[in-house]
């Protein structure tokens, strides 16, 4: 904290309709906003007057107002103005649109005669694929179309899908998972831009006990091991459709599905991200693509795809901010961090009563677990060799030794194992019929939890395991990747 | 009998303000959602900081005086309060007394109300307080009421009976007796003792009588398939008929004395099991709290004798009283003389036993017809409220294309604000200004209370983050609006899959035993007591002799092997089903697999997760393990009661 930023600083923000008040943090600092008078939003989540909500870990956020607002803020921002040119109403434009085809797709489950509006319209549910290059804005463009869509009052619940391995979402990154979303999302912290998988502390949002379903990937680029997210993708999207044929009725919300900005510009045609678009449309069904703020990949998917499905480019807020590395890799600790430990925002001086994100509590700190147990308790596999070269920088003909997508069992009594502070993925149990085992089984198998390898004792050949829960690992198996972590 | 039974259709709970102001007759049950326009709404109820006595005792003073007619968000957020501040328990109980006592008579009633909520949901040391001063309240209160008043009033004092955490009187033993001796004579004091003597009025047992029937049929809208309760609410029913038309001292006394066996046996979790716990259980445990003290306004009911009456049937009840009125249908049963009483009550007693029997099926299928047909109504309701919202949205001119989208001026505020007039102060969610989106604002803010009241429960109790649901959960539990825990893996479907192995095993077994005919009864028609049907007798060539198959003998009677089993194991989870709605889980539904062999523990998890089990087994298809789908939907058709039933005939 900034030693001017200690005295109690509260201002009043008027806002005109259709304006949004942006603001950004330094580390460390808190700030609390509160609606004195008005309606207001948070990317589409919307604040009830006079309650005091924090902010922290560096959030960049803005509270958005579509009839005008007053708000108070408390607390020391690094940067905050007022803005005029938003991209809301196309944004609104699209949920509208969107809930068209929701309202056409529910007709026709029911059976009801169909609306006197032109013949052919199509009847699907939407199915949004949102693409677009880095600081686009493309996880607050899905936020707010999802927040939208459960706040109509119609019972939506759409499912939103992250395949963005570098971004955690509602846990931690590395994963590849969906949650359906019943109650719209709240904005607090990077550290959990989307909400929150569910713990055990009693929530008034649903957003903040989602039940995701989560496939490991390991590492924050998708150029690491593309085969396997392709791979992890298609497998999410079979799970969504087992979910959406046990109900219609949840089809009918549709899927908004949020992707790597790597998916939006590479190197040539060999680069991965074609396949990896080809793998979500397939996978998801999709038949909507928007495409935030870039021209040339809206006219690449219109030529790749509009044949088959409609293909829309918005643009990009003005409020997008440039996030540089060393912020992601803050945010990447952040997260694991309130996986493990969840979060506490103190709120600034002068602020009583404040919520995070409307919960109506201040702490939302969370005990895991931390376990000493032997080497052989817990199976560690990593997928594909420890460092790949790319298939075409091997010497022509050459061949792998390990494939990208085989399982190789992990010795943590090697030195050099790299498992020391490895973030592991815990997978499901195997199945438990041994005849039904495969090989390539651990690729399709969803994850129960993250676990931190904290400690190892090579002579005793026992490690510590940190793990969020007091559930038992032992005889489990988990999968290691690409990312470390240390209690800092 | 929990809190969640408010959601109900046809409960709205603490809201039925039918006998207070004159202008809420008509109107609905809630005026606290109609204040936008009438009155100006309280003001929101944030985190309460008020650290001296005299100042929260000017702010309880304050919001009590706004509890001037009957509205669930006032009671709750007062109660909520009260539960924030027990260390303030003193003030609180002195603040509510002199409220009550100063207040006229139409606005006593809330504040009633708030003091039963306080005291069921919060209990310690509210329910201390109060104890000293409820029996001269009570009665004073009585004595000024009117008479509509009286019998909420009445209704809210046997709930008081069983209303403590440990299913006990919710005040102690003496200040109930003394109200109730105060109000019924002497008679009610026996309540306790199952002692024959003493008058017995026909006032008490009828509001015996509809208090133990309101309690049924909570049960049987929490769990339609629960064919015990709906024998009772039939017998219930038929019984009110007959104690209406007027029935002798004795009969009366016959009646009360059941009636209390079977309330006895109803709400009331093993004291055992509860009472070796002292702490308040962290899941809600309202046992007849809210919901049973609160009915909906009385213009809604058709015509009966006695006007008092209409006050606690709740309209469905109403449906099916109609019923049983039809002359085709139930002519008969309504043409029953006094003498039946005593068939009647057997078969109230019997009915505790025995689950389904074929008797009764004409009785179950109009009984669940009219439940269906309530969700009928409200899905019509929905659906005109849906119709409403896809026109004005399919009138919205947009098409989805980059230019259309950057060219148009949304009309989006009138779709996510204005449409959706009602919002809740605690977290901002809208909802529509109609009846569908009043009752949802309603469930919403029962779940606001519940989370609220297990987070201040919780605090200093580490939590976790949860494990993910497993590929099978997520793709099946739908649609996860259950608050809280991500699942370890798929033990529940295993345990589902081992428990109907087991049942199927069981029912093999039971079948295969038989009971051979006495020498000369071959020719006898014997039929089983339980299901009433014929045993059938074959000729089993090896023993060369005469047997009833599925069979069994006890204490020279022979029933059908799988009705005794039946009935056995009914008796049992029958209760283990109503301990878990004392728990409070609101979906008590009918997994019968689980409840019959798994032990409650985990039955319980499993159902506090699962709001809409019983689809759950026939959702099971396209799965990718097949032998397990198999197995499940093997299961889900072997157990339901009333198939079982049918496996008799």
């Amino acid at each position: 904290m900034t030693s001017e930023a200690k005295a109690v600083v509260k201002r009043e923000w008027k806002l005109e309709p259709e304006s949004e008040y942006r603001f950004e943090m330094d580390p460390g600092t808190t700030l609390a906003i509160k609606l004195i008078v008005g309606h207001a939003e948070i990317f589409g989540f919307e604040l009830v007057e006079g309650k005091w909500y924090l902010f922290g870990y560096e959030c960049k956020a803005a509270v958005y107002t579509w009839q005008g607002c007053t708000i108070e803020v408390a607390g020391q921002p690094s940067t905050e103005y007022v803005s005029e040119e938003t991209s809301m109403s196309a944004y609104a434009n699209l949920h509208i649109a969107f809930e068209q085809m929701r309202v056409r797709a529910l007709r026709k489950l029911r059976g009801s005669p169909p609306h006197s509006d032109e013949p052919g319209t199509p009847v699907e549910p939407p199915r949004v694929l949102v693409l677009g290059p880095e600081n686009s804005g493309k996880t607050t463009v899905c936020k707010i179309l999802t927040n939208y869509a459960v706040r109509a009052g119609q019972g939506w619940s759409p499912v939103y899908v992250n395949v963005d391995p570098s971004e955690g979402g509602w846990a931690a990154p590395g994963i590849v998972s969906s949650a359906p979303i019943t109650g719209p999302i709240s904005t607090y912290s990077p550290a959990n831009p989307l909400g929150s998988a569910a713990t055990t502390t009693p929530m008034s949002f649903t957003s903040n006990a989602l039940l995701p379903l989560a496939y490991w990937y390991g590492h924050a680029d998708i150029r690491k091991n593309p085969l396997l997210l392709e791979r992890l993708i298609r497998n999410l999207g079979e799970n969504i459709k087992d979910r959406f044929d046990n109900d219609p009725e949840s089809r009918v919300s549709g899927l908004i599905i949020d992707t790597p900005s790597s998916f939006a510009s590479g190197q040539g045609s060999n680069d991965p991200r074609h396949r990896l678009i080809k793998a979500c449309i397939e996978a998801f069904n999709v038949n909507v693509i928007i495409v935030v703020g870039h021209e040339k990949l809206n006219v690449e998917m219109q030529r790749a795809y509009s044949s088959q499905l409609t293909v829309v480019k918005i643009p990009k807020s003005g409020g997008v901010v440039e996030l540089e590395y060393a912020y992601r890799e803050r945010v990447h600790n952040y997260q694991l961090h309130a996986y493990m430990y969840g979060q506490i925002i103190p709120a600034p001086a002068g602020v009583t009563n404040a919520t995070i994100g409307g919960e109506t509590f201040t702490d939302l700190a969370l005990a895991p677990s931390s376990t000493v147990i032997n080497f052989g308790d817990l199976s560690i596999y990593r997928i594909g060799a420890e460092s790949m070269a790319p298939t075409s920088a091997l010497p022509i003909g050459a061949k792998r030794v390990v494939s990208e997508m085989q399982p190789a069992a992990i010795d943590p009594a090697q030195p050099g194992s790299g498992l020391l502070n490895a973030v592991l993925a815990l997978l499901s149990p195997l199945n438990p019929d041994e005849n039904e085992r495969y090989d390539e089984e651990l690729l399709d198998l969803t994850i129960s939890g993250f676990l931190v390898v904290t400690h190892l004792d090579i002579p005793r050949k026992k490690m510590t395991i940190l793990s969020p829960n007091q559930g038992s690992v032992v005889g489990r198996t988990a999968v290691l990747g690409s990312f470390e972590w240390q209690e800092q | 009998m929990s809190i969640y039974s408010q959601s109900y259709p046809g409960h709205p709970p603490y809201g039925a303000a039918s006998y207070t102001h004159p202008p809420l007759q008509s109107g609905y049950p809630y005026p606290y959602l109609h204040s936008n326009v009438a009155a100006p709404p309280p003001p929101p109820q944030p985190v309460y900081h008020y650290l001296d006595p005299a100042s929260f005792r000017r702010e309880f003073t304050t919001r009590l005086s706004e509890l001037q007619v009957n509205s669930r968000p006032l009671i709750q957020n007062l109660s909520m309060l009260a539960q924030d501040y027990s260390k303030f328990a003193e003030i609180v109980a002195q603040c509510i007394e002199e409220h009550i006592r100063r207040v006229p008579p139409w606005m006593k009633l809330p504040a009633f109300y708030l003091l039963d909520a306080i005291s069921k949901n919060v209990y310690e040391p509210y329910a201390r307080h109060f104890a000293s001063f409820v029996k001269p309240l009570f009665l004073e209160t009585y004595g000024q009421v009117d008479e509509a008043t009286r019998t909420k009033m009445e209704e809210m004092l046997l709930t008081w009976r069983t209303g403590s955490p440990a299913g006990k009187e919710l005040f102690a033993v003496p200040p109930q007796i003394a109200i109730e001796r105060g109000i019924w004579g002497d008679s009610a004091a026996n309540y306790n003792s199952f002692s024959l003597s003493g008058r017995v009025t026909k006032a008490q047992v009828l509001s015996e009588l509809e208090y133990t029937l309101g309690q049924k049929e909570r049960a049987l809208q929490a769990n339609p398939y629960d064919t015990t309760s709906q024998n009772h609410v039939n017998v219930l029913y038929q019984l009110r008929k007959l104690v209406d038309a007027g029935v002798s001292q004795e009969e009366l006394q016959q009646i009360l004395n059941q009636l209390r066996t079977l309330i006895r046996q109803v709400p009331q979790p093993p004291t055992s099991s509860s009472s070796s716990n002292p702490t308040w259980p962290s899941q809600m445990t309202l046992p007849g709290s809210l919901s049973s003290t609160s009915y909906p306004p009385s213009s809604s009911a058709p015509t009966s004798g006695q006007p008092h009456q209409q006050h606690v049937i709740p309209p469905h009840a109403v449906k099916a009283e109609v019923g049983i009125f039809n002359p085709n249908a139930a002519a008969p049963q309504l043409a029953a003389s006094k003498d039946n009483i005593a068939s009647l009550l057997s078969t109230l007693v019997k009915a505790g036993v025995v689950s389904a029997s074929t008797s009764v099926t004409p009785d179950n299928t109009k009984a669940s017809a009219k439940v269906d047909d309530q969700d009928t109504q409200r899905a019509d309701l929905e659906r005109e409220f849906s119709r409403y919202y896809r026109n004005s949205i399919l009138a919205q001119k947009i098409q989805l294309n980059s230019l259309d989208i950057m060219r148009k001026r949304p009309n989006v505020v009138n779709l996510l604000y204005d449409q959706l007039s009602l919002q809740c102060k605690q977290c901002g969610l809208r909802f529509a200004d109609t009846v569908v989106g009043k009752k949802r604002m309603e469930e919403h803010l029962d779940m606001h209370f519940r989370q609220n009241r297990k987070a201040t429960q919780n605090v200093g109790r580490g939590h976790s983050r949860s494990w993910f649901t497993s590929a099978e959960d997520w793709s099946h539990d739908l649609p996860p609006d259950v608050k809280g825990k991500g699942r370890e893996n798929n033990t529940r479907s295993f345990n589902a899959r081992v428990a109907a192995e087991e049942v199927a095993k069981r029912e093999a077994e039971l079948r295969a035993q038989y009971v051979v005919v006495s020498p000369g009864d071959e020719a006898k028609a014997l039929s089983c007591p339980i299901c009433k049907e014929q045993l059938k007798t074959e000729f089993l060539e090896e023993d060369e002799e005469w047997v009833w198959k599925n069979a069994t003998k006890k204490d020279d009677r022979v029933y059908h092997a799988t009705c005794f089993a039946e009935a056995t194991a009914v008796k049992s989870s029958f209760a283990a089903r109503l301990r878990f709605e004392k728990h409070g889980s609101r979906s008590g539904t009918p997994d019968t697999q689980s409840s019959r062999t798994t032990p409650p523990p985990d039955s319980r998890i499993s159902r506090s997760k699962s709001p809409i089990s019983p689809p759950r087994e026939s959702k099971v298809v396209g799965t990718k393990r097949k032998v397990q789908s198999d197995d499940i939907a093997f299961g889900g058709n072997a157990t339901p009661p009333f198939k079982k039933a049918a496996l008799c005939s």
